[in-house]
């Protein structure tokens, strides 16, 4: 059990002519003979799977017990249970999505045949998992690994809650269990703090991060439309195939309809369409490389292992170095030469600002929550919602806290019911505003990177505390050359049509909500229910989103270039059949004219008349002011009412912007109990909850 | 929070926490524990000490056969479920005493000695387990008398500042449990089940963030209710207390008239039971066992409820016996 039987074992792993990467053995050795503590900061790709797996199977040829690893990726896990499989590590996963398997897992656990355990942080507070699946282990925990180690650290540029029961756990552990921590990037603030966190008895491994192959670059362009050009011009220019990161979930759809439009092999990757995309299926298909560009969002995640990226291209700029690190990080893992170009744009600030602001509930929030839990024995999300004015990504954030600190509890009857504990709670207001104060001064680095001068390698091996940070002689800047950043106007011009030229569709209501109306059916009678319908853009978005910005907010008046862009949609695109026969919208007493004179003149452009038949009786708070569905459903009740004399057919229902949909949602049902044709809601845009969706 | 090495090993051999139910290896019972602590005791070894070390070192240290030594070497290798289990459970507000604790209470360590439970869970005040107070028992079903005296006693606990000890359940527990907090005052909930699902009630959750409540059970914190955890459980509230008042039992049969048995003949404390003309026969027949009748209404200021206990059971002294096991 030394150094040159496990370098059999890994040759047995990755093949006869490989040695240890310096710190692997090390490491293996500080979890796997000495039973200490252990954190290891290397760079992706180094192998640190390489360490838990042989440190498992030292631990487990020694009698140990299966070791269980802790990471917040699935798409981590799929890669890896298929690589320990290659030297015989029986590994397992536990998660919500293999429902079917569980049972053979259990039995697996109960004859001792499983080597390896990977679970999220959540599975740690999950009643099945700790009643039926943990003790079939009968506790023998072998080896404790958290992946994302610096996600313990406040100062970690990932904050997940879950690890602060993570902490609690490791320091319950008893002295004999080795721990494992590992991640790829964590300055030396962070290190500090986990160590503070896990014991001082916590051994520190610590690797060189720079990437030899990697010739990094920035380019600024204000536009979107410049920048698909951009991509339009130079990625032919990529042998490989290579990751483009967006900050959103919309940009990774507009890049990637855009890429295909123009030919290329793109598909879009993130995790905002309620789990409906085949992420392992796309994640294979860009292993094998038959999708040569994949347009994502972090969903990609970090554990995301191919070897030969040629390329790592940002459509806008990440919100901090050690976000960018890892995402560029993904290139030239196996390959000689490998591309990281950063493009910025004007967008990026107001993004990354949105995230910093939308980062925590506020106070009132969590206290509302609480106020709410206490008066009842339990409560599920939708009750919750129902009765707090908040969204409801922020009312599972806010919940996912009050858990870990112990103030709220989950329990399952029929359903998922949140309670509150007996344990006092007090809103951690400086613990929160550390931690956005963190965040804007990552931003104001990354603002620096984008403009930086000088070697772009050393900028960034300096901000993550690299030991010995050299200037790269690869970037653009050590090279004074690189890729251009001037494209030609005509594909600018195009870029700017496919913007403006994409359709929203607004999906018709099919429930009301929970609680809106309690002694009511919540489903919509099938007749009573909207057509699909579409809005011009996305609200604020390149495109057509700055000009209905620009015209509600600011002109008090939508430009005729809106009628015409619609009215093209309306005719040449959507063409819905039956065609409307008339024109209505949505009254409002706060903007009377603005959206019946828009109405108005597409109802002349499409040669259909317009009948306003709507009132309203009493002017309600501004839609975007309710959080929720619940609330914004209620807003609508009883504040329009309907002219019950209606002209005959189909009819096109307009509205400005879209923000619930509860209100055309409302509008809609009433004009079909008043007999009216098939309703097609139309907005001018549609309001962005930034989504990203980690 | 933190544990001492004592605790967790107790812990791992006493509690089913992290067990399965179909588990090759049972933890220890109490007849099963004790012997070993005294083993302990007279070798100058901890528990915690147990820690860490093979079936092959327990076997030889302790001087018992493999068997039994590899029993206490599984048991003893759960730590790592038992720190994620003992990690959720504190996040719900249940922490736990063992023997080994400072804090365990002393009223079960000299009344209870060997059949004092090695593992407690609780939530709330713990400093609140074996304050002066007293013990309101009685069965689920109660008449209008009993109604009116276990509210009457839980007022005048909460009003002179002595503890309401109860077995936390519907009825008898509630109504008086319920009564001392209103009054301001404070309780003990002796629980036989489902510790988890009891302080997620409203009042108590607010009661026991006011430090006004503890609920305690040496069964596992999501246990369902069974008889025999009730019978079990019956001496844990007598034994915490200073006097108890029995405000109904049936005859012959049913935990109430188990538990008054049982305490009256192992007088650890002075048993009052009620007394009225309608009194459940189970009433009687306490009395002509021995146990003290407790006048309904009471003759007396409420507030003289405690002197009047003492008075009347002047001449019961229940002896108080050293012992310190884990």
């Amino acid at each position: 059990m030394d150094r040159g039987y496990t370098l059999g074992l890994l040759q047995k792993m990755i093949g006869e002519d490989k040695d240890f990467r310096p710190g692997q053995w090390e490491a293996i050795e500080a979890v796997a003979i000495k039973k200490q503590r252990a954190l290891v900061v290397q760079r992706t790709g180094w192998g640190k799977s390489l360490v838990y797996f042989l440190a498992t199977k030292l631990l487990r040829e020694q009698g140990s017990g299966p070791t269980v690893l802790i990471s917040p990726l699935l798409s981590l896990m799929r890669n890896q249970i298929e690589m320990a499989g290659r030297i015989g590590i029986r590994a397992f996963t536990i998660n919500s999505a293999n429902k079917e398997e569980w049972a053979n897992i259990e039995e697996a656990l109960g004859k001792d045949e499983c080597d390896l355990m990977l679970i999220s942080p959540e599975r740690l507070n999950n009643e099945h998992f700790l009643k039926e699946v943990l003790p079939q282990i009968s506790g023998r925990i072998g080896l404790f690994v958290v992946d994302e180690a610096h996600c313990i650290s406040d100062w970690g540029h990932d904050f997940r809650p879950d690890y602060r029961r993570i902490v609690r756990i490791v320091q319950m552990l008893p002295k004999g269990v080795p721990v494992l921590g590992t991640t790829a990037t964590a300055n030396d603030r962070v290190v500090k703090d986990v160590q503070a966190q896990l014991g001082p008895e916590l051994t520190v491994h610590r690797g060189p991060l720079a990437r030899e192959s990697l010739r990094l670059q920035n380019i600024r362009l204000s536009n979107q439309s410049e920048r698909l050009a951009w991509l339009a011009v130079n990625l032919p220019k990529f042998k490989g195939s290579g990751i483009i990161y967006c900050l959103t979930v919309a940009d990774t759809e507009r890049v990637t309809g855009w890429l295909k439009q123009k030919g290329f092999a793109a598909e879009a990757y993130h995790a905002g369409d309620d789990g409906n995309m085949d992420r392992p299926a796309l994640e294979r298909a860009f292993l094998n490389n038959e999708i040569k560009i994949l347009v994502a969002t972090v969903a990609l995640g970090m554990g995301f292992d191919k070897p030969d990226i040629d390329f790592v291209i940002h459509f806008q700029r990440p919100g901090s170095v050690v976000a960018y690190y890892q995402q560029v990080g993904r290139a030239g893992r196996a390959v000689e030469k490998s591309y990281g170009v950063l493009l910025s744009g004007d967008e990026d600030d107001e993004i990354q600002n949105y995230f910093i602001e939308s980062a925590f509930p506020s106070t009132r929030v969590f206290l509302d929550i609480l106020q709410e839990l206490e008066k009842n024995e339990g409560l599920s999300l939708y009750e919750i919602l129902a009765r707090v004015n908040t969204s409801k990504s922020m009312a599972e954030k806010a919940l996912k806290i009050l858990e870990v600190d112990g103030a709220v509890g989950q329990t399952f009857d029929k359903k998922v019911l949140y309670f509150r504990t007996p344990n006092p709670w007090v809103p951690e207001t400086d613990r929160i505003n550390r931690v956005l104060d963190l965040r804007r001064s990552e931003l104001a680095q990354m603002q620096a990177y984008v403009a930086h001068p000088d070697c772009l390698m050393k900028f960034l091996l300096e901000a993550l505390d690299d030991p010995n940070p050299v200037p790269c002689g690869r970037c653009a800047n050590c090279l004074g050359k690189g890729f251009s950043a001037s494209v030609p106007h005509e594909l600018v011009i195009e870029a700017e049509n496919y913007l403006k030229g994409a359709q929203v569709i607004i999906q018709p209501r099919k429930q009301w909500p929970v609680g809106l109306f309690p002694d009511q059916k919540r489903i919509i009678p099938l007749e009573l229910q909207n057509s699909p319908g579409r809005s011009l853009c996305y609200y604020g978005d390149a495109g057509w989103g700055k000009i209905v910005q620009t015209g509600k907010y600011r002109e008090g008046h939508f430009p005729d270039e809106l009628v015409y862009a619609a009215s093209h949609l309306i005719l040449d695109l959507w063409k819905p059949e039956p065609f409307p026969a008339w024109v209505t919208s949505i009254p409002s007493t706060r903007h009377p004219n603005l959206v019946s004179d828009f109405s108005t003149r597409l109802a002349k452009s499409l040669g259909i008349p317009f009948h306003p038949v709507f009132r309203r009786t009493s002017e309600a708070p501004e839609q975007k002011t309710m959080q929720n569905s619940t609330m914004q459903a209620r807003n609508v009740v009883g504040t329009i009412s309907i002219d019950p004399q209606l002209p005959s057919g189909a009819v096109l229902l307009v509205d400005d912007i879209i923000d619930s949909g509860w209100t055309l949602t409302m509008a809609g049902y009433l004009l079909k109990v008043n007999g009216s044709g098939p309703v097609y809601p139309f907005t001018l845009a549609q309001a962005t909850g930034r989504n990203t969706n980690g | 929070m933190t544990i001492s090495p004592d605790s967790q090993a107790i812990l791992l051999l006493c509690s089913h926490i992290g067990l399965l139910s179909n588990s090759e290896y049972s933890s220890l019972t109490l007849k099963e524990w004790n012997p070993l602590a005294k083993k302990l005791q007279s070798i100058s070894m901890r528990p915690g000490d147990l820690l860490g070390l093979t079936s092959e070192e327990i076997q030889s240290q302790l001087g018992i056969n493999l068997e039994e030594a590899e029993r206490y070497y599984h048991l003893l290798q759960r730590s790592g479920s038992l720190a994620i289990e003992l990690e959720r459970l504190a996040s719900l507000g249940i922490l736990v005493l063992t023997r080994a604790d400072q804090e365990y209470p002393t009223r079960y360590r000299q009344r209870l000695k060997e059949s004092a439970p090695a593992v407690l869970f609780y939530a709330g005040e713990k400093a609140l387990l074996g304050q002066p107070g007293i013990a309101v028992v009685g069965s689920r079903h109660l008449d209008e008398a009993g109604k009116a005296c276990a509210e009457f006693v839980g007022n005048s606990c909460g009003l002179s500042g002595l503890v309401l000890y109860s077995g936390g359940a519907k009825g008898v527990d509630t109504i008086s449990m319920n009564a001392a907090l209103t009054s301001r005052g404070t309780a003990v909930g002796i629980l036989a089940d489902s510790l988890e699902k009891t302080i997620r009630n409203p009042e108590n959750r607010a009661a026991i963030g006011r430090g006004d409540l503890c609920l305690v059970t040496p069964y596992s914190p999501g246990a369902p209710f069974s008889v025999g955890t009730a019978m079990g459980r019956n001496k844990l509230i007598y034994t915490l207390a200073d006097y108890a008042i029995i405000v109904a039992s049936d005859a012959e049969k049913g935990g109430t008239w188990a538990g008054a048995t049982e305490a009256l003949r192992a007088k650890w404390i002075p048993i009052f039971v009620l007394d009225h003309p309608n009194m459940p026969e189970g009433n009687k027949l306490l009395i002509q066992k021995g146990a003290l009748p407790f006048p309904h209404p009471f003759p007396e200021h409420h507030l003289k409820l405690k002197i009047w206990l003492e008075e009347q059971s002047a001449t019961i002294k229940p002896d108080p016996r050293q012992l310190s096991l884990f």
